[in-house]
């Protein structure tokens, strides 16, 4: 085994780390000049009113909980799964921690007056009771897709209804009322730093442990192999079905914590809301770079995915166009920008 | 040895199309749009947007109706927007989209009492003033004015007009939205109020059909499985009368059950002609729309409050009878303007 | 036998890997009966057969993916028992599988060390972090060793060609067998030029020591690449060859029992 390289070759191969990285970047640049193309475009047609750091940290704080759908499907997609229960997730977390932030900071008719003597406890106790819910709910999931064998659609599919139905029962069919507004001032509209709202800076968190986890790590390694060739990841050992768990509850804990953001920003749970939310996350992956294939995908094309339609609805809103064609316009972009990723990918594969 | 990738690998002409593409339709765009978005240049050209509960539903499309009517009239600009979802997680980004445009006022159907406060408190401290219709908030003294259907008196009207059909006896079901919606329990309880006096008949209580028509359909159908003597039905508002009617079509018992409903849009008038529903109780929301534009302009114009901040708009009681006399004809709600 | 009682094969090669007497039935059917088979450093092997002549059975056997019935396994003059294909790739026995078992949206690093990542060293390392750095190298180093040639390391494996694919999936075993490689129709799928690149390979990875069983219904190239060749019949070792010796028509009258086979016997 003679080292015969060079230092030229030495001094390459050393700058390899990042550069391993960089690749997943590339593909997601041409979504980011789309988005890029679309904000110079509303820059130029609004002026102020679309280029504005209001309207920037309004647009961002409203996409906030559908990043986190779209960070935890993404995982999801690449092992070649998917995940339809997301917003049923959202909804019932949200139901679980605000009624548990409601009993514990204090009784019945103390709540009911609007005084919370206990909201120091019953809030964190309703936040990590949100969470634990995204966890389960997930963790159900991923038992029904590996112990159970359904497939991700129809288990998704089932769980989507499951977990809505639970949260109309709990709840009543009705927002849940006398949530302590400590969480809406403390955290929903709370900026920190005087300038950064909270929904953004936990987007941020979340993004780039994602972007760490997916791309650096043993877990993000495996998850691209699974989603590439389960039955080769299987051959060299990696525990398959363990995995696909952890993502799956994933998932379902971001949901969960999306849900947490729905309470800490409304000041209750919404039950009729989220409806179309799974189909916006797994759209946001799409338009990303994530191929509903498996083995492909990018945390940063994901949010990239969430910002076009957002960026779009609210330029549009701006300009006044009618609320149907808004649709469409939307539909198209993400129609072209999966044709145009698409064709650039295939341009490469060989079969 | 290998060739590594050349990092940033430069934009291929296809792409640079795209992009172009992307840009120009948006242009393109603007041309489709609702003439919003002009500088505050035109002297007396008042801007105006309307956001609504949520799009595709008549009751909104008729207010509209109404509000570009005023808006022609006294010559101010009107944009509607609106949620495909009635909630506030969907109606936020659109109110805050709006006052980015920085409009001279904003009307708006909030979609949650609690959590829409917030937004539209936003757009008040920027000085564009608000017109409530339909729904309100909690806080309902930071807008200029809130114009509504007196719902408790349009439900009490609905209660009046299931009793008669019903002979004054029997039993009777409401089928609701979702409770925590002002306009649908103010509804209710005024329902709830006019049948007290009727003591033949029994109210077997309130169901919520989330707003989808398929499942007050299914409520009505099951409903008639565990109680076949059911007499009278009242939707309250425009999906759950819709469906209460195709529930009753479907089961065959339209003979048997009287259906009062709540709105009138075109499916509605559709079943009261058919036979499956027999009262509709419309509210005037192109009344509403023409109102709210009204009022806010009249307010620009002379900057001064409105002497009443709480209007409320009438109903009309829509029979198989009356539907084609024109005073009834006119308040029949519109898919389209 | 030498002093020490290890077998030592015809070359005075050891003997790495041994089976001696397995038997192996799938219900009614016998799919292995009374088998002896060994791997000898620094040989090719080659497993011929007709199909359900009993290869893959037997491959099984040896890569612990199937517990045969009766008979014994012994590795480096140990009797072992494979519970698990993992324990049979602990002890460096490693696979070539027909149909590759890569992960074509993955690159040749991430597929060299795929279940065997290489973490960083301390806290980051334990939850997971990689070392992209090292792995790069150690995969450089391994293809070139080899003379595998690439296009480009961070491209999916499939952008790759079929041949420049199979490089990448017999580097990866040969990276982690230090004892056994085992190719299971490496060239079924390959053009000309491909072929010969994949045995080269094998010749590379046999002047490194490690034996190679290699099973192919490829008589010319069978003849070319190996050492000894020993052919199954219906469950049975019914021949051991010399290529240098034999011929392709013997292998192959072995192979379906003519008469002839069975005369010059």
């Amino acid at each position: 085994m003679a080292n015969t390289r060079t230092n030229a070759q030495q001094e390459e191969e050393s700058k390899l780390g990042p550069r391993r990285v960089l690749p997943h970047l590339a593909g997601s640049a041409f979504i980011f000049l789309i988005l890029a193309g679309l904000m110079i475009a509303f820059s130029i047609l609004e002026g102020t009113a679309f280029l504005s750091r209001e309207n920037f940290l309004n647009i961002a704080v409203d996409a906030s909980e559908l990043l986190l759908l779209a960070v935890g499907v993404t995982f999801v997609i690449i092992t070649a799964g998917i995940d339809l229960s997301v917003g049923s997730v959202l909804v019932l977390s949200s139901v679980i921690a605000a009624q548990t932030m409601v009993a514990l900071s204090g009784t019945d008719q103390q709540v009911q007056n609007f005084t919370y003597p206990n909201q120091a406890v019953g809030i964190p106790l309703g936040i990590a009771a949100g969470l634990l819910t995204g966890l389960v709910c997930g963790f159900i999931n991923g038992l029904l897709v590996t112990k159970l064998k359904l497939t991700p659609f129809i288990a998704t599919l089932g769980t989507l209804g499951v977990f809505l139905g639970t949260a109309q029962i709990l709840s009543g069919g009705t927002n849940v009322p006398y949530v302590p507004p400590a969480i809406q001032t403390q955290v929903g509209t709370r900026q920190l730093l005087g300038f950064l709202p909270v929904p953004i800076a936990i987007g941020l968190v979340v993004v780039v442990v994602a972007i760490l986890a997916l791309h650096q790590t043993q877990f993000g390694r495996y998850t691209y192999a699974i989603g590439s060739n389960a039955e080769a990841a299987r051959r060299v050992g990696i525990d398959v079905d363990r995995h696909l768990l952890k993502v799956y509850t994933l998932s379902g804990f971001l949901a969960g914590l999306a849900g947490i953001i729905d309470v800490a920003r409304f000041n209750t749970a919404s039950v009729g809301a989220h409806t179309l939310d799974n189909l916006a996350a797994i759209s946001a992956a799409v338009i990303g770079g994530t191929s509903l294939f498996g083995g492909i995908g990018s945390i940063v094309g994901s949010v990239v995915g969430t910002f076009i339609p957002a960026v779009l609805r609210n330029g549009f809103v701006i300009h006044g166009v009618q609320p149907f064609w808004q649709e469409v316009a939307i539909g198209i972009v993400l129609i072209l920008a999966v044709f145009i990723d698409q064709r650039r990918r295939g341009a490469e594969e060989r079969m | 040895m290998s060739n590594y990738i050349r990092v940033g690998r430069r934009i291929s002409r296809r792409e640079f199309l795209g992009v172009a593409a992307a840009g120009a339709g948006v242009a393109f765009l603007g041309g489709c749009g609702g003439g919003g978005g002009q500088g505050g240049g035109g002297g007396e050209s008042y801007r105006l947007t309307l956001i609504v509960g949520v799009t595709g539903d008549e009751f909104y499309t008729t207010m509209e109706c109404g509000a570009q009517a005023a808006a022609r009239e006294l010559g101010a600009d009107l944009t509607v927007q609106g949620p495909e979802e009635f909630s506030a997680a969907e109606q936020t980004p659109i109110l805050n989209a709006a006052i980015q445009a920085n409009p001279d006022a904003i009307l708006i159907a909030p979609t949650d009492r609690a959590a829409m406060v917030a937004p539209i408190q936003s757009a008040v401290n920027q000085d564009i003033a608000v017109v409530l219709v339909d729904t309100t908030i909690e806080k309902e003294e930071i807008a200029l004015a809130q114009i509504s259907s007196d719902n408790v008196e349009g439900g009490r009207q609905a209660g009046e007009a299931l009793a008669k059909q019903i002979g004054e006896e029997g039993k009777v079901l409401v089928i609701s939205v979702k409770p925590g919606i002002s306009t649908t329990d103010q509804r209710q309880q005024g329902f709830e109020e006019a049948i007290e006096a009727y003591p033949n008949i029994e109210y077997l209580g309130t169901e919520y059909c989330n707003d989808d028509p398929t499942q007050a359909a299914s409520i009505t159908t099951s409903t008639l499985q565990s109680n076949p003597d059911l007499k009278g039905i009242f939707g309250a508002n425009v999906f759950s009368g819709q469906g209460a009617g195709t529930g009753v079509r479907q089961t065959g018992k339209k003979d048997q059950v009287s259906v009062v409903a709540f709105d009138a849009s075109p499916t509605q008038v559709e079943d009261l002609r058919r036979g499956n529903v027999d009262v509709l109780i419309a509210q005037h929301p192109n009344d509403i729309g023409n109102k709210g534009v009204r009022i806010a302009v009249g307010y620009l114009k002379s900057d001064k409050e409105p002497s009443s901040k709480q209007i409320t708009t009438g109903f009309t009681t829509v029979t198989r009878e009356n539907l084609d006399e024109p005073e009834v004809k006119e308040y029949l709600y519109k898919a389209e303007c | 036998m030498d002093h020490t009682g290890k077998e030592v094969g015809v070359r005075g090669n050891e003997a790495v890997l041994q089976v001696r007497g397995i038997n192996k039935s799938f219900g009614a059917v016998q799919a292995l009966k009374n088998v002896d088979f060994e791997v000898r450093s620094g040989e090719v092997t080659a497993l011929i057969g007709d199909n359900g002549a009993g290869k893959s059975t037997l491959i099984n056997v040896i890569t612990g993916v199937l517990a045969p019935d009766s008979g014994e396994i012994i590795f480096e003059g140990e009797r072992v028992e494979f519970a698990s294909p993992h324990d049979a790739r602990e002890r460096g026995i490693e696979t070539v599988y027909q149909d590759l078992a890569v992960a074509p949206q993955l690159d040749a690093v991430a597929n060299i060390f795929l279940g065997r990542e290489r973490r960083m060293a301390g806290l980051l390392g334990r939850i997971g972090f990689l070392d992209q750095q090292r792995m790069q190298s150690e995969t450089d180093e391994q293809l070139e060793e080899l003379h595998v040639r690439i296009p480009d390391p961070t491209k999916p494996l499939s952008t790759f060609s079929g041949g420049q694919r199979q490089g990448v999936a017999v580097a990866r075993a040969v990276m982690w067998a230090s004892k056994v490689v085992i190719m299971d129709e490496p060239t079924a799928a390959l053009g000309v030029a491909q072929v010969g690149m994949v045995l080269d390979l094998v010749r590379r990875v046999r002047q490194t020591g490690i034996p190679i069983v290699f099973i192919s219904h490829n008589m010319p190239q069978v003849f070319d690449v190996a050492d000894r060749i020993i052919v199954l019949r219906l469950g049975e070792v019914v021949a051991e060859l010399d290529p240098k010796k034999a011929s392709t028509d013997d292998a192959v009258a072995a192979m379906t029992g003519s008469l002839r086979g069975e005369e010059r016997e």
